[in-house]
């Protein structure tokens, strides 16, 4: 642990992207005790303000200030990345654990799953869940959870497959432990730096993927604010009030480049041969 | 050789029809009256009923998912119940904008990302190198829908080079619906550059450690030909690989930008049919798509296939 933090403390990359984060993090939080104003006041005569020293960064078409509903923003698009990861995680982690565990048509069973899952982008089964259940934050939540499992499934089946042929994991299975416990055992913390990398590289393709289906109107629904939804109402103001449509999308950004450069970061500090998967 | 085609091909076959009962079901069966889903919840009975009809719902579940499987292979999607067309024109109408956007936005990755990659690989760890990964890493972290609207903001608002939205119809003037497909394409094209210079980087990197460069340079072959002709060259198998899956994503990225720029593509349609709860649209287009993707995952297998005879063994 302290080896790690001395690398750590010399990882530019790493230092970025956790600072990005915690920034993040701290300003979701503290958006649930203080904003700078009410996030959801309409005062239709102040509406598209620029920024100035009340209105940091303007207000919106209803006059509600950008500044106070990015920073709830921030709680949506943590609240969604956080359960959708969680979702994807657990059910995937059982699914490529066991596949592993059991190879044979367990095993091939559980990788045409993955492909089929994987054959349909993230946006694809929103459309799907969101068009016959309704545009609601919770399917968007449960398309992304969907969406995450076989990644998750793919990461532990490899990671897990590697083990298995492993001494002590066959010394362990020698010993006459049932593979639920070398599972649970042996192979689960022995994955667990790269199961870590990859959920902080879902975490930013959750959040983009939440942004974006609030931009198409099928993530959190009005009044609740999401940044997504806010260049999408932007996008009407572009000639009269452009900076609309600049903070939210930092926003987006700034929480991805951060996760991306923190799960980055931990790959070179965990183990420098780690290739996380990357898909959309 | 061709018993590992027939193979990947038969389970993409099964993929697909597997893709196609999870819609039907996800469509058509759980939400247990598709009819409906599609008038909402305060409609009459007799308007219930006359849809149920014409759609053929009030048949058997798996009747209606034999027939619609059998139309498709005679490409006959049935009828939009939001527009009364056969859905297949509709798809067709919507493919003009849509595949020259992706086939655009594709040309233009690959034009940027491979020079991008070999050129961060020959500098590696020197400034320029830094700065092409420091742009990959950007690159992956903007929202492509994002990037549309700040090149809409900066190109079309602010300097009105090209138009803010809309697309003008391929006829009488190809240019003109050329140019309004260029921001689209650009911002569509965003992630793909970052993903494939990261790639073409590292997979150029990876072949530049083999013997064969230490052998060209030992020969005084010059630099610039030892990274183009040799080192590019043999790296290229895993840079066609991402770029197949990306061109799959491209797909779905296409829906978003397509919104952004107020495009008459597939993804408009998609989301047109979202709001009016056009089911039979919804159901064709999320197979179609899915097809698309798992079209171009074959392909890449077969020319991975004919460029390196190794992975047929271990699949």
């Amino acid at each position: 642990m302290k080896a790690f933090l001395g690398r750590a403390r010399r990882h530019v990359g790493f230092l970025v992207g956790a600072t990005l984060v915690a920034i993040v993090l701290a300003t979701a939080i503290l958006s649930t005790v203080w904003t700078p104003h009410p996030h959801d006041d309409l005062r239709m005569a102040l509406k598209l303000k620029p920024a100035d020293t009340t209105w940091w960064l303007g207000t919106d078409h209803r006059g509600r200030d950008v500044l106070s509903r990015i920073m709830v923003g921030a709680q949506t698009s943590i609240v969604v990345g956080l359960i959708a990861v969680s979702i994807g995680m657990a059910i995937g982690v059982a699914l490529g654990a066991w596949a592993a565990a059991r190879r044979g048509w367990v095993d091939e069973l559980l990788s045409r799953f993955g492909d089929l899952v994987l054959s349909m982008p993230a946006v694809l089964l929103a459309i799907l869940i969101t068009s016959v259940f309704g545009a609601s934050a919770t399917n968007a939540i449960l398309a992304i959870g969907i969406f995450n499992i076989p990644v998750f499934a793919r990461v532990t089946r490899g990671a897990a497959l590697t083990l298995w042929g492993r001494d002590f994991v066959r010394a362990a299975a020698a010993l006459g432990l049932g593979p639920l416990t070398i599972t649970w055992r042996h192979v689960l913390p022995n994955a667990a730096g790269v199961l870590l990398v990859q959920a902080t590289i879902q975490f930013a393709v959750a959040i983009l993927a939440e942004a974006g289906l609030s931009y198409l109107g099928l993530g959190a629904q009005p009044p609740v604010p999401s940044w997504g939804r806010m260049l999408y109402d932007a996008q009407t103001y572009l000639y009269d009030a452009p900076g609309l449509a600049i903070w939210p999308g930092l926003a987006i950004a700034l929480t991805v480049l951060g996760l991306n450069m923190l799960g980055d970061g931990l790959r070179d500090l965990l183990d420098p041969r780690l290739r996380p998967l990357r898909v959309g | 050789m061709l018993e590992f085609l027939l193979r990947r091909l038969a389970t993409s076959l099964v993929t697909l029809l597997l893709a196609s009962l999870v819609v039907f079901v996800v469509l058509e069966v759980l939400p247990g009256d598709p009819a409906q889903v599609m008038l909402g919840t305060e409609a009459r009975p007799d308007t219930l009923a006359a849809l149920r009809a014409k759609f053929g719902f009030d048949r058997p579940a798996p009747e209606r998912y034999l027939s619609w499987i059998a139309g498709l292979l005679v490409f006959d999607l049935g009828l939009s119940h939001a527009y009364g067309t056969p859905v297949s024109k509709l798809i067709g109408d919507r493919l003009v904008v849509t595949l020259p956007l992706g086939a655009m936005a594709l040309t233009w990755a690959t034009c940027v990302a491979l020079p991008l990659g070999v050129f961060a690989a020959s500098r590696r760890g020197r400034p320029a190198d830094w700065l092409v990964m420091g742009f990959g890493q950007l690159g992956i972290s903007i929202p492509n829908f994002w990037f549309g609207i700040l090149l809409s903001l900066t190109f079309a608002v602010s300097l009105r080079w090209f138009p803010a939205g809309g697309f003008p119809g391929w006829s009488p003037d190809p240019l003109k619906a050329v140019h309004a497909l260029v921001l689209p394409a650009l911002s569509l094209s965003l992630a793909e550059i970052a993903i494939l210079a990261r790639v073409t980087r590292s997979s150029v990197l990876d072949t530049l450690r083999e013997d064969y460069i230490r052998t060209a340079r030992a020969k005084g072959v010059p630099e610039r030909a030892v990274l183009m002709r040799h080192a590019l060259r043999n790296a290229l198998i895993p840079i066609v690989t991402v770029g197949g899956l990306l061109a799959g994503f491209l797909v779905a990225g296409a829906i978003i930008v397509e919104t952004v720029f107020y495009l008459p593509g597939l993804g408009k349609l998609v989301f047109d049919s979202i709001n009016n709860r056009d089911l039979i649209v919804i159901k064709n287009i999320v197979l179609l798509l899915t097809g698309c993707v798992l079209t171009v995952n074959f392909l890449i297998d077969v020319v991975y296939a004919l460029l390196d005879p190794r992975p047929k063994v271990s699949a």
